[in-house]
């Protein structure tokens, strides 16, 4: 098939982790001059700070911290991001993908905290919430009187942040602070609103109205009691103000599992895999329990999931030179698995329907050929991911031959993860036919053959 | 002035004669001093190379002393050998230095006259030529058919045919020039008729396998199918240096084998590189009118089942380190 640029097919969403190596694209190309640029604009210093807002920064500014990513044997960071105290032991919650370097590379990065009166400590990590991006930290060495208040024990007591209960949600247009700091230029707080949940979200997440950036990534949001509603993970480029945070739920849930666990000192490939196993034992089951639109094409039944966590755009294009005519569709999930160099978990299905009947049979048979043979499988560099190995055969649909193509990839460092690609294509008719794809990432070897199996029934003929 | 015993010609590299030498008398001294019967220029002729006399069956050769010795046939004489001359009727034929030379005896049969102009009306021998470009002209059409809208067909074929045209005088005439300085005569009939075979030739083995792989569900032929067009690229090239070095041609056999081997192996190579394996093709991507279909279609589930033995092959891939540093056209890097 033909590819093309779908508005929002794939959202320009960026994790607000500020480095120069950082795989997101569209931070990897700022500088931290110019993003600091780019951010100027849109970014809440003009807009008048309110005394709430003051407030809740002299409240939270003890147990707001920088996480930074050090280069080990370097004084260099790599990364930074920000987090935040929420126990009086000293647990520090942030993202994952703030932490991800260390966690994943840990013998080349080392973690540290600031403090907003300047101080550094080392950092361990305890405990990883991959599909949520969340992480659980803790002060590398406690006995070191660097921070927190001795209690009168020896032991020390540090200030944390409080947690919103679940029992007071939030009204939409409520005032909510995100804290943080962004592009590394200092500690700073932004107000904006809550907007409820993200609509068609996998998992949830909170619609923040305000501005976030760079190096704010696992900052706090707090309601104006100073209570912590979420945490600071992504925004989308493409918008203006529109941002998104962790539920903090999900904190509080990391925090009661990991507390008393025992830090992680070698790559967390193991914890990732297994968390991304559940991910897609939930995703598999989800998509097929969801099923498939009716009414997707006059002739055949064209499968186009029923878009509960996925958005699906179309479009009609008809040649401008007496060629080939086609309709689109193309479905997408926003929600993506961070892990590391690249991100996983997500499903794709889209199809393209074409007329060639001003073109006559040989010639709908070229550019059909031409279509089914303008597919990429190859996704990730070969240090993740091996090459595609595919199978492919005549498929029959209760009499509609299909000519089926199945690819997988395999996770060079997530073992029993599988990347899938279907590609089919109708072939029944001389001049008009489907051609569709579905692609899947990170599954299990058996729910992968479950979804191409899924998939490739749901074509057929339109029974009348 | 009776008939002489013997003639010596002297040939050039391409096998026409430069010089002519009656033997009068034997024995026939030939070498660079000028107390030869035949005084050859070349620096690769000992000053008394060899000479030919009558012995007791028949004339003898006997190597003078020369470091590069003599090649009588495909036999290699070193300096103080002596052959008999075979008499089988045909002219004998050795190599001294880098100058064949030619015996030819009285008994020795002569060559037949070659015609000044070619054999036959000249619609008769271009006949198959004009057939043949017809052909791969129609095919040319038929391919820019397929690949345009029919708004943009014309041009699209104005631009093909003109482009097919120059392309084909342009590789003609390199060769042609290849052929005159090498041979001075430029071949020109014989270049296009090779470059028009062999894009006929070209045309069906990348079309036809394509044709049967959809007909009968074997991606296997299309994965391989460069075998075919590089069997045909070399056997072209071993016609149109054939042109250009007619007197070797069993080198040039071993030059267009070689040729083949080679670009088979690259390929080969080049493929693992690319996609781990030693195809072309990831998957079969020609499709063709439905009816063309023979093979028959079978069930999800049978086709579901398939993709296990994928399993064990992209686990053991996955364990393999990471070869080499490709850039990948994906979308979510």
């Amino acid at each position: 098939m033909t590819s093309f640029p779908l508005r929002s097919a794939a959202p320009p969403l960026l994790a607000l982790v500020l480095g120069l190596g950082i795989p997101f694209a569209a931070l990897a190309q700022a500088g931290p001059a110019a993003s600091a640029a780019a951010a100027a604009p849109d970014g809440p210093a003009s807009a008048p700070i309110s005394l709430s807002a003051r407030k809740v920064y002299e409240q939270a500014r003890s147990q707001l911290l920088q996480i930074r990513t050090v280069l080990k044997g370097r004084a260099s960071q790599t990364s930074v991001g920000s987090g935040f105290l929420v126990s009086r032991e000293g647990h520090i919650v942030t993202n994952f993908h703030v932490v991800a370097e260390a966690a994943l590379k840990p013998e080349r990065h080392d973690l540290v905290y600031v403090t907003a009166d300047g101080r550094e400590a080392p950092l361990q990590i305890l405990q990883l919430d991959v599909l949520h991006d969340l992480a659980l930290l803790k002060a590398a060495d406690p006995a070191k009187p660097t921070d927190g208040v001795d209690d009168g024990s020896g032991k020390r007591v540090f200030d944390a942040l409080a947690f919103r209960p679940d029992a007071q949600p939030l009204a939409q247009g409520e005032r909510i602070y995100s804290l943080g700091n962004p592009l590394d230029v200092g500690f700073a707080v932004t107000e904006g609103t809550y907007n409820g949940l993200v609509t068609r979200s996998f998992y949830p997440q909170i619609f923040f109205g305000g501005a976030l950036s760079a190096g704010m990534s696992g900052g706090p949001a707090l309601d104006e009691q100073g209570r912590v509603v979420g945490i600071n993970v992504a925004r989308r480029v493409d918008g203006e103000q529109v941002s998104f945070l962790v539920p903090a739920s999900f904190a509080v849930a990391l925090l009661a599992r990991g507390r008393d666990a025992a830090p992680i000192r070698t790559a967390a490939y193991g914890i990732v895999t297994d968390q991304l196993m559940l991910h897609q034992a939930t995703l598999t089951e989800r998509f097929i329990k969801q099923g498939w639109k009716t009414d997707t094409h006059p002739r055949y039944t064209v499968p186009v999931p029923i878009d509960q966590f996925m958005r699906c755009w179309g479009s009609s294009e008809p040649s401008r030179t007496g060629g080939l005519d086609l309709e689109r569709s193309d479905c997408v999930m926003d929600t993506r698995i961070f892990v590391g160099d690249y991100t996983t978990g997500a499903i794709g299905v889209r199809h393209e329907s074409y007329d060639g009947t001003k073109l006559g049979t040989l010639r709908f048979a070229a550019r059909y050929a031409a279509s089914f043979r303008n597919e990429n499988f190859t996704r990730l560099r070969s240090e993740h991911q091996t090459k595609p190995q595919c199978h492919e055969d005549y498929v029959d649909r209760n009499g509609l031959p299909l000519r089926a193509v199945v690819c997988l990839r395999a996770y060079k460092k997530l073992p029993g993860l599988y990347d899938l690609s279907v590609l089919v294509a109708t072939l029944d008719q001389k001049q008009a036919g489907v051609q569709g794809r579905f692609d899947a990432q990170g599954l299990s070897f058996p729910n992968a053959q479950k979804l191409a199996k899924h998939y490739l029934e749901a074509y057929g003929w339109v029974i009348h | 002035m009776g008939h002489p015993l013997a003639v010596l010609d002297v040939l050039d590299r391409d096998g026409q004669p430069r010089q002519s030498i009656a033997v009068a008398a034997w024995p026939l001294h030939v070498g660079r001093a000028l107390d030869n019967d035949a005084v050859l220029a070349d620096p690769h002729v000992a000053p008394h190379h060899l000479s030919i006399a009558p012995g007791e069956a028949g004339l003898a050769l006997t190597v003078g002393e020369t470091r590069n010795g003599v090649l009588l046939g495909r036999q290699r004489l070193h300096s103080g050998d002596s052959a008999a001359l075979a008499d089988d009727g045909e002219p004998i034929e050795l190599t001294v230095g880098r100058t064949p030379l030619r015996l030819r005896l009285p008994g020795h049969t002569v060559a037949a006259e070659l015609a000044l102009a070619p054999v036959g009306s000249l619609a008769r021998r271009a006949a198959p030529l004009a057939i043949a470009a017809l052909l791969l002209i129609g095919g040319a059409l038929f391919g820019t058919y397929l690949d345009t809208d029919p708004e943009g067909f014309t041009r699209a074929a104005g631009n093909a045919l003109l482009g097919g045209i120059v392309g084909a005088a342009v590789w003609c005439t390199v060769w042609a020039l290849l052929s005159k300085t090498f041979t001075r005569q430029a071949h020109f009939g014989w270049h296009l008729r090779v470059f028009l075979l062999a894009s006929i030739a070209l045309l069906a083995v990348t079309t036809l396998p394509a044709l049967l792989a959809f007909t009968l569900s074997w991606p296997w032929l299309t994965d391989f199918d460069f075998v075919g067009s590089i069997a045909v690229i070399a056997a072209a090239l071993y016609f149109h240096l054939l042109a250009v070095e007619p007197a070797r041609h069993r080198l040039l056999k071993w030059v267009a084998a070689t040729c083949a081997i080679v670009g088979v192996l690259l390929t080969l190579w080049f493929n693992v590189q690319r996609s781990d394996q030693f195809g072309d093709e990831l998957y079969m991507s020609h499709l063709f009118p439905p009816a063309l279909r023979l093979a028959r279609p079978v069930s999800t589930d049978a086709f579901i089942d398939g993709l296990a033995t994928l399993q064990a092959t992209l686990d053991k891939k996955a364990r393999e380190p990471a070869r080499g540093e490709d850039a990948p056209r994906g979308d979510d890097e």
